[in-house]
């Protein structure tokens, strides 16, 4: 018998990195998919209740109500709606500290590096103040002032960040967000045991909290994050394993708030910092990307060159990222952190460090993110990494995957950075959907799973179907990690694309699928596409625009695919929410949207049909357009 | 004799039917609240097998006609009950050759998880009144028990 | 009625439980050179001190009693008579029969090395009697010969391990379990008994041993020339059945004896099941033609088609392995291979169909493979991983709720 901790792993988009996991020497997520393959079709179909001493109860066709009387729809919506807005929380609260980090850093005259942004962003919000400083505060403090309204308090900067024809619809529907705080709240109630059991009403629910955390959680954290930390700009960077350089100290981040690690990335290239890590025996530190805050250093990695490496790869990379040996410590903020890094972290000696006591690891050491006090604490967590580093190099043996990934992938695509690549204007990409050069646009992205085929297989093989169909695709969050590992994201990827948007790629020698980076990006795409949709005067259900979060993974996931939703845009899902064991709620979301917002939800979990299926809708929306 | 009659198309897998098993075969009493599912020693003695369609493919002990695990006995630790027609397990007889498990060509049978010295083998819940536990939590009603 | 059964190993009794089914009334006798029953595959586990006689025995308790059998143990048959339907026993009497079943065995092979089969100190692990005589032996030995390291030889190592002498087992082939296993496979196990201090010596055998004057071997030499101590050697080289009580009966015998599908041999009213065949006798066939000969001799006709017998199953130090099939690879296999630090797994393909599968580790519900690869399935259209393949893919409930293949 040989050394591998388990011969049965699931499959993966990215080959090499299959046979990698495959051979490893500890237990990862993709060893424990098959050990989870017999699911419970009640977990499933969303028909489990536990939320009463009466349960579990489970919907059976002899049993079609709960005890309490709840029937399928009830249980379903419910749950969804406690989902939502548990993920919503989860970017309110992302968004929250974002305008906090910011807000402090304009108080205490720290470097503003998105003046651009700021600038957009004061313009939007009314706010004429001269000072940058005085200017980042008033946008953070409008922004946490809405954060924190009571539920009956509509939000103000909602009318100002959405596209009008869409905040119409919102308001007619009663859909405008009260605080985003507040709607979290005020949703966890409403799915609380004998509340709430009207699955329409919940469902509007999930739609509103959508709202809140798009415009929120979303749009509003890029553009905070830009500010302080510097806007995306286009170029190329290497992404996956090759990216760990073992002459560095290598500490992989993981999370989703990047406005926590200003500081560190700052000091990880003064000239002290450097010499203690030569002291220690390494050229100096390294930041190895992983997860969503990882696809927000590279997207903003223009700025950061030299204490950034690269991506390595998405949430479930992060095991394999770990078990090259390469990686001295892991400082998390947030999800999408898994648990399943504990014991190999463990293993090999690597510190784990967690700045936001919301995302604490159980072998993790809290040090909680302070802005007041943050140069010291940045310098213990700084030696306490090279104490890492000291014990563990020479006895935690390396097991590198220098070929792994690609060298030239493109990133720090942005709303702005690609419409001055365009030339300043939308004009030539709305000339090439007119002509048909590009089909449509599609937007995938979300996270990756393990369980739609296997490590993002469904996203990826959804990618290429797109693209050989002529339609371009942007990405956004942990999908963008897998398919850039899978080298969709390089100009010879071009050759993948069908005849004529290949020839567009090729010409302005771009890949046919663009990352804009963490799944917060969405707000970006979502910015492109109202943009688009202004220059077209038309609104966003019309566009030839689909979504697909093929390979959604977390609460956050359908708080986001809610937000799709309401802006009216077709979702398509891989895999089904824990919805389809409810008929109103199937029907709500596949059917009834379409003429409540536009959108649509697709379920579908195979490739090429999926792709056909969006690629109809798209040809639906460009007959619409006349176009 | 009664046999646990499978209709594979109910089942959601749930594996209800395995939890049961665990309880009932738990060396250490107590409730479904507190069986320990962690513990490798529960072993459940039904599984929910799919089939390459990912349909759900329940596998429970038939208790045969003509029982190859007895046949393959080689210790007389198997024996089938002229009575009640159930293959019972007697442990302390068993020499762990596990040619039963080789033999029962349903793949029902198994080595003990822990110790690789025992086979984990439906008894029909004998213990607890000869009514199958994995019968009774089953919320789809996929198994009963029928004269057969 | 008056049926005589020679032997009481599992096809013996087998027979004698079939019969009493189909005959209530007949006359049962079984003859034995054995004074008890009990099983072959257990003998280790006696020399371990594991478990005593009784615990060896694999009948019920009141075997003879509930099935209304009569029994002579302790002596021979020494000659078999078809002419006068009766059967010669060392003790001097004659048994009578209606029909007769020969189901006593085979015997150790020692092969003609020197002295081995002439000293006092060299057994084979055959039955109980060779069993109680490898543990008085072993009571002082310093040195043990373990010659073959099959199934039967690795039994008598394992059940000595505790007994305090040293162990060394001499192999032919350049690995050990040579006819079960792959190269691989069998590494894991040496691998443990060299742990538990056994000293393997692959490649060789043995070429010369000499008696001395105390009437045993205290010495072996290979044909390499190495000598290897011992106090007690004992021969797995394999069995070939009883056949010396046959001689002059007139009864047909190649290897073992000859019998037909209803174990029938060329003579009337005589049937023979197990080991005397020279069939493969592993355990579950050997029941089998057991039973097949005892209802054809009351008159039920049956026949012996099951004969699949390339099957194994070991159990060493709680590493457990399954092979069934083929073992070694030919050309054109396609061979399939799954390792991690728990298991070993290997299946050889061709044309679509198992012919050969080895699991070392894990073998929970492995007894899908002999069935697929007995009846030749074809198993290329299934769209799973082979060794995800189970009954799912079969699955069908008859009317009586058992399961069938599909």
């Amino acid at each position: 018998m040989n050394q591998c901790y388990g011969c049965s792993t699931c499959k993966s988009a990215d080959k090499p990195l299959e046979e990698f996991i495959a051979g490893l020497p500890m237990e990862t997520s993709h060893h424990r998919v098959e050990g989870q393959s017999t699911k419970c079709a009640f977990g499933l179909q969303g028909v489990c209740c536990r939320l009463c001493a009466n349960g579990p109860c489970r919907i059976t066709p002899e049993s079609p109500r709960g005890i309490c009387g709840a029937n399928a729809d009830t249980i379903v919506t419910r749950n969804l709606l406690r989902a939502v807005a548990s993920g919503s929380g989860c970017y309110i609260h992302v968004v929250e500290n974002t305008a906090l980090n910011v807000k402090n850093t304009a108080k205490t005259g720290g470097e503003i590096k998105g003046v651009h942004t700021l600038n957009r962003l004061a313009e939007l919000f009314g706010i004429e103040e001269a000072d940058d400083h005085k200017r980042a505060e008033a946008v953070a403090d409008a922004v946490l002032r809405d954060l924190y309204l009571p539920e009956y308090e509509k939000m103000k900067l909602t009318e100002k960040l959405a596209y009008a024809p869409r905040y119409e619809k919102w308001e007619a529907l009663g859909l405008l967000p009260g605080g985003a705080k507040s709607e979290v709240f005020h949703g966890v109630v409403k799915c609380s045991t004998n509340l709430n059991s009207d699955p329409v009403n919940m469902l509007l629910d999930c739609l509103k909290l959508g709202i809140s955390t798009g415009i929120y959680g979303l749009v509003l954290t890029n553009l905070l994050n830009d500010v302080v930390l510097g806007e995306p700009e286009i170029r190329f960077a290497p992404v996956g394993l090759r990216v760990i350089d073992p002459d560095y100290i290598n500490i992989m981040i993981t999370g989703h708030q990047h406005s926590m690690f200003t500081f560190l990335q700052n000091r990880l290239t003064d000239e002290d910092v450097k010499e203690k890590a030569r002291k220690a025996g390494a050229k100096g530190f390294k930041l190895v990307g992983c997860t969503c805050v990882g696809q927000d250093l590279q997207l903003r990695g223009a700025h950061y060159t030299e204490v950034f490496d690269g991506h390595a790869g998405n949430n479930y990379t992060s095991e394999a990222i770990l078990a090259t040996g390469g990686i001295d410590a892991v400082i998390s903020e947030f999800n999408c952190t898994l648990p399943g890094i504990e014991p190999i972290c463990d293993e090999l000696w690597i510190k784990q460090i967690c700045i936001d006591n919301v995302a604490k690891k159980a072998n993790a050491e809290l040090k909680e993110f302070d802005f007041e006090n943050r140069p010291a604490v940045t310098d213990e967590i700084i030696d306490e990494i090279v104490e890492a580093y000291r014990a563990r190099r020479g006895h935690v043996p390396m097991n590198l995957l220098k070929e792994h990934g690609y060298e030239n992938t493109l990133t720090g695509v942005s709303e702005v950075s690609l419409k001055k690549f365009l030339g300043g204007s939308w004009q030539p990409l709305i000339d090439l959907i007119v002509s048909g050069d590009i089909k449509g646009v599609a937007g995938v992205v979300g996270c990756s799973n393990l369980t739609a085929g296997g490590h993002d297989v469904l996203t990826v093989d959804l990618v290429r179907e797109l693209i050989a169909k002529d339609i371009i695709v942007l990405t956004a969050g942990c999908s963008s990690g897998g398919i850039e590992n899978c080298g969709l994201m390089t100009p010879e990827a071009a050759k993948y694309a069908g005849p004529k948007l290949r020839a567009v790629c090729e010409k302005l020698g771009i890949p046919p699928v663009l990352n804009f980076g963490p799944c917060l990006a969405i707000g970006r795409l979502e910015i492109v596409a109202t943009e688009l949709a202004e220059a077209l005067k038309v609104d966003l259900p019309q566009l030839p625009l689909v979504l697909s979060a093929a390979q959604w993974l977390e609460e956050q996931a359908l708080a986001d695919g809610c937000y799709g939703l309401a802006l009216g845009l077709p979702l398509h899902l891989g895999l089904p929410p824990f919805v389809t064991g409810s008929k109103a709620a199937v029907q709500v979301l596949t059917e009834d949207m379409k003429e409540l917002t536009g959108g649509q939800v697709i379920i579908n979990a195979d490739a090429k049909e999926s792709a056909d299926i969006l690629e109809g809708i798209i040809l639906e929306k460009r007959t619409g357009l006349g176009i | 004799m009664r046999r646990i009659i499978v209709e594979y198309e109910k089942c959601d897998g749930c594996k209800n039917c395995s939890a049961a098993c665990m309880q009932a075969h738990r060396e250490t009493g107590g409730t479904i609240y507190d069986l320990d599912l962690t513990d490798p020693g529960n072993e459940s003695r039904n599984y929910i097998l799919k089939d390459e369609k990912g349909r759900y493919k329940p596998l429970f002990c038939r208790h045969c006609d003509e029982p190859e695990c007895v046949k393959s006995c080689m210790s007389g630790a198997l024996t089938k009950d002229p009575e009640s027609g159930h293959v019972f397990y007697d442990e302390t007889r068993c020499g762990s050759c596990f040619m039963c498990v080789m033999n029962c060509p349903f793949g029902v049978l198994k080595p003990d998880r822990v110790t690789k010295s025992k086979v984990i083998k439906c008894d029909f819940c004998v213990n607890a009144g000869g009514e199958p536990s994995c019968v009774a939590s089953c919320p789809k009603k996929a198994i009963h028990v029928e004269e057969v | 009625m008056k049926y005589v059964i020679v032997g009481v190993g599992v096809a013996g009794v087998e027979a004698a439980r079939e019969i009493r089914k189909k005959d209530a009334k007949g006359d049962i006798l079984m003859i034995s050179a054995d004074a008890q029953i009990h099983s072959r595959c257990m003998l280790h586990k006696f020399i371990a001190g594991e478990r005593d006689e009784k615990g060896l025995d694999f009948t019920e308790l009141d075997f003879f009693e509930k099935y209304r059998i009569l029994w002579k143990s302790g002596v021979r048959v020494k000659e078999v008579c078809p002419d006068g339907k009766e059967v010669l026993l060392d003790d001097g009497e004659r048994i009578v029969y209606d029909k007769l079943l020969l189901a006593n065995g085979a015997d150790s092979f020692i092969p003609p090395v020197g002295d081995l089969r002439k000293a006092s100190n060299v057994y084979g692990l055959r039955n109980l009697t060779d069993a109680q005589a490898i543990v008085k032996e072993a009571e002082g030995a310093r040195e043990i010969l373990v010659i073959g390291s099959g199934l039967v030889g690795l039994d008598a190592a394992y059940g000595l391990l505790e007994r305090g002498g040293k162990l060394t087992v001499v192999e032919m082939a350049d690995q050990i379990l040579p006819v079960q296993l792959d190269a691989h496979g069998a590494a894991a196990y040496q691998e443990l008994f060299e742990k538990a201090g056994v000293r393997f010596v692959l490649g060789r055998k043995a070429s010369e041993a000499v008696c001395e004057a105390d009437g045993k071997i205290h010495k072996v030499t290979l044909d390499n020339g190495e000598e290897l101590a011992c106090d007690l050697v004992i021969v797995a080289a394999g069995v070939r059945p009883s056949l010396a009580c046959l001689e002059g009966s007139g009864i047909d015998c190649e290897r073992g004896v000859t019998v037909d599908s209803c174990m029938r041999t060329s003579k009337e009213d005589i049937f023979a099941a197990g080991d005397i065949t020279g069939r493969s006798g592993i355990w579950p066939n050997a029941a089998d033609q057991g039973r097949i000969a005892g209802r054809n001799m009351c008159g039920v006709e049956a026949e012996y088609t099951d004969t699949y017998a390339l099957k194994n199953t070991i159990n060493f130090f709680g590493l457990v392995t399954l092979c069934v099939g083929r073992i070694r690879p030919e050309e054109g296999d396609d061979i399939r291979v799954k390792e991690d630090r728990t298991q070993y797994k290997r299946v050889i393909l061709k044309e679509g169909k198992v012919e050969g599968v080895l699991l070392q580790g894990d073998i929970a519900h492995a007894g899908t493979w002999q069935y697929l690869i007995k009846n030749r399935i074809d198993v290329s259209g299934i769209e799973k991983d082979i060794f995800q393949v189970s009954y799912a893919d079969f699955y069908f409930t008859g009317e009586k709720g058992e399961y069938v293949w599909a």
